[in-house]
């Protein structure tokens, strides 16, 4: 079977942004790569979760990957095309759908819920005989009652505006589904909603879908594989169950420890990582994760890991991955352990 | 100053040009000096209603009924101006996106140096070196430097930090964190939770933290309230609430969250139905409509607040002690 989507080293340049930090700073800075790289596909059917951090590019790689961002390098191959001109994205786009991040600002807040929900359907030219019973529809399998078709967004809690967003994107029927963040601010009720209901569109419809999050409890039971991201680049992928049962990267490991536990009787003892996540901006030397690894060791200062195999299925960029049994494992939970009583 | 806290009977109403929205009803809470009180539940459940009311920030259309006590005082037979010298000196809120807290235009140094404003006897020079240590205590590394940094300049996480050195500055006999890490990466949501953590040991007023996180409410708290659709509907000791939940909408929250599965499941489990709506809450348990053990009084009589140990309670008509 080939891909439905395959993006080969691909990257991305912004320029640094912000005229503040130009006075700031009046050399004239280089661009940077805010994705640097990153080669990925997906199958059809097939549930991709792209995990990482604020700031590690997910979103401009979603972006990128529609269209809505240029690649300054790399290759885009969908339904066994390469994606390269305008007219390419716009056919593309046509298949697939965007579930974006924060849909509670795209909601125009002089329209009631009911015009909403169900405009991007009339502007793609849908017919849709009773509005008000199709945004009704949506709003219930969002878990909303009916009676909000003639509510304003204002007047919805924080989590409601957020479902009637998620209402929308789904209305759409997509093919390729890119879904950013797509449960952040919804209720666990509720999100199980959402994720099953993908699950089902995606298999009545057979759709691929890459999820974008940083919601590690919930991606762990919808994707069939993971990609872990940090700094625009790709530092750890493979099947969903390996990757959360072994981590291999200590940022991987890192991330899975970080997750708050509910069950108080297991508290955790100490923050897994101390320090801040540095900007693409100021990328450290060296393997970029060197400033907040626990393991990290001098060669990791100065040498960069390169993104290679291990085993059939899975990779990793680290000097000193993390294997069952071995060294790098125990210094690992050790390392996390000796942690205790420090506050940054 | 540090005091107890308790609201009784407490309801707000929300006046809509589409009728009332009955946000919060009859609910009950008391928080000690010492105590991390956790509020959870989820969207719209008024968890935000709730602790504004405490704060005395709601707005305009809201209308309040019961009482609040702060210290044996009953804020409500305060005139507004005591009212308010009270709550701006006792309670500090942080709020969910701490850059809304912080005007952009003005630096973090001199925005805590105003936060400071009822401390009389202080200099200006004596309160930034309280800023300075305040930082240090958040884990801010370079205090001084960072005071001359306008709030972009900021990652989310220190935000959320500098808003919590902020609220500390006030002296607050009672801290209100709303959602503090829900806009935050976990591996910072894991350092807050730990800042808070270390901070309640040698803070002696309280701490009450909203969240929809049952994972950070875990974590954190000594006890919690659970609410749904604007009523608390159990409360008790964070571990009889996580071990043993009694009424059927914790029981079905708990078992919704990801969070406690490891094995991967093939649908998530979800709490089918949705919230009444506000505007007409139902007559009989609020959760009715959607609990799996309504049996016959639970659609027309509103259940009792059963008692069922020392500090746990759950408003159910299945409940028994
Ligand atoms: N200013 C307002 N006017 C009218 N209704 C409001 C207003 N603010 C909130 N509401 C309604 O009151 C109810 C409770 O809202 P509240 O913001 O307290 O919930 P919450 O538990 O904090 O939710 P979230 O988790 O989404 O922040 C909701 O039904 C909401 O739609
Ligand atoms: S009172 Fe009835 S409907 Fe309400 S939670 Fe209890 S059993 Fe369910
Ligand atoms: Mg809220």
């Amino acid at each position: 079977m080939s891909p439905l989507l395959t993006i080969d080293d691909l990257s991305v340049t912004f320029a640094r942004a912000g005229l503040l930090s130009r006075l700031v700073n009046p050399f004239p800075l280089p661009s940077f790569n805010v994705i640097d790289g990153v080669t990925l596909s997906l199958m059809p059917g097939e549930t991709l979760g792209l995990v990482g951090e604020s700031g590690s590019g997910k979103t401009t790689l979603a972006r990128t990957i529609l269209g809505l961002v240029r690649a300054a390098a790399g290759r885009i191959v969908f339904e066994g095309r390469d994606v390269r001109t305008p007219a390419d994205f716009r056919a593309m786009r046509r298949r697939s759908a965007m579930m974006f991040q924060d849909p509670v600002a795209s909601l125009s807040p002089r329209l009631r819920i009911g015009t909403l929900l169900t405009e991007p359907q009339i502007i793609q030219g849908l017919p849709m005989p009773d509005r008000r019973a199709v945004a009704k529809a949506l709003l219930a399998l969002v878990g909303l009652p009916a009676s909000f078709v003639d509510r304003f967004p204002h007047e919805l809690s924080g989590g409601q505006a957020r479902r009637v967003g998620v209402a929308r994107a789904l209305a759409m029927k997509p093919h390729l589904l890119l879904a950013d963040e797509p449960t952040a601010g919804l209720d666990v009720s509720v999100q199980g909603d959402v994720l099953n209901l993908i699950g089902d569109l995606k298999r009545e419809l057979g759709f691929a879908a890459m999820i974008v999050t940083h919601n590690l409890a919930m991606i762990r039971h919808v994707s069939d594989r993971l990609a872990i991201m940090y700094l625009g680049r790709l530092v750890e992928a493979g099947p969903t169950q390996d990757v959360f049962c072994a981590p291999m990267h200590p940022y991987t490991a890192t991330l899975i420890q970080s997750e708050p536990i509910p069950d108080p009787r297991r508290r955790s003892q100490n923050p897994a990582v101390t320090g801040e996540i540095p900007s693409v901006f100021r990328r450290p030397s060296g393997c970029e994760f060197h400033t907040r690894c626990p393991i990290a060791r001098d060669r990791c200062k100065t040498e960069a890991p390169t993104y290679r195999p291990m085993g059939t299925d899975r990779m990793v960029r680290c000097h000193f991955p993390l294997q069952t049994g071995g060294q790098e494992r125990e210094a690992f939970s050790r390392a996390s352990a000796n942690q205790k009583g420090k506050l940054t | 100053m540090s005091g107890s806290l308790a609201a009784s009977d407490l309801s707000v109403r929300y006046e809509t040009p589409h009728g009332s929205v009955h946000a919060l009803r009859h609910v009950d809470i008391e928080a000690h000096p010492g105590e991390v009180i956790g509020i959870v539940g989820e969207s719209g459940c008024g968890k935000s209603t709730l602790v504004t009311a405490l704060a005395n920030l709601l707005p305009a259309n809201a209308r309040v009924d019961g009482s609040i006590r702060y210290n044996g005082i009953d804020l409500a037979k305060l005139d507004a101006r005591r009212q308010r010298l009270l709550r701006g000196d006792e309670i500090a809120l942080v709020s969910q996106d701490p850059m809304t807290a912080f005007n952009p235009v003005l630096t973090i140094g001199d925005q805590l140096v105003d936060f400071q404003h009822h401390r009389k006897d202080l200099g200006r020079a004596q309160k930034r070196a309280r800023i300075a240590a305040m930082l240090g205590r958040v884990g801010i590394a370079d205090a001084e430097l960072r005071m001359d940094c306008y709030p972009h300049e900021l990652s989310g996480g220190m935000r959320q930090r500098v808003a919590i050195a902020a609220a500390l500055l006030t002296d607050p006999g009672l801290l209100i964190a709303d959602e503090p890490t829900t806009a935050l990466d976990v591996t910072m949501e894991a350092q807050i939770i730990h800042l808070l953590r270390a901070l309640r040991s040698e803070y002696n007023g309280i701490i009450i933290v909203v969240s929809h996180n049952l994972g950070v409410i875990a974590e954190l708290c000594d006890r919690v309230y659970v609410m749904y659709a604007g009523e608390v509907v159990e409360g008790g000791e964070v571990d009889a609430i996580f071990h043993d939940a009694r009424h059927p909408y914790t029981q079905a929250l708990l078992a919704c969250d990801p969070a406690r599965f490891h094995e991967r499941l093939d649908r998530l489990p979800t709490i089918p139905g949705s919230l009444p709506n506000l505007t007409q809450p139902p007559s009989g348990c609020v959760y009715a409509p959607r609990c799996a053990c309504a049996f016959a009084p639970c659609g027309s009589v509103a259940p009792p607040l059963v008692k069922l140990s020392a500090s746990h309670r759950a408003r159910c008509h299945a409940v028994t002690p």
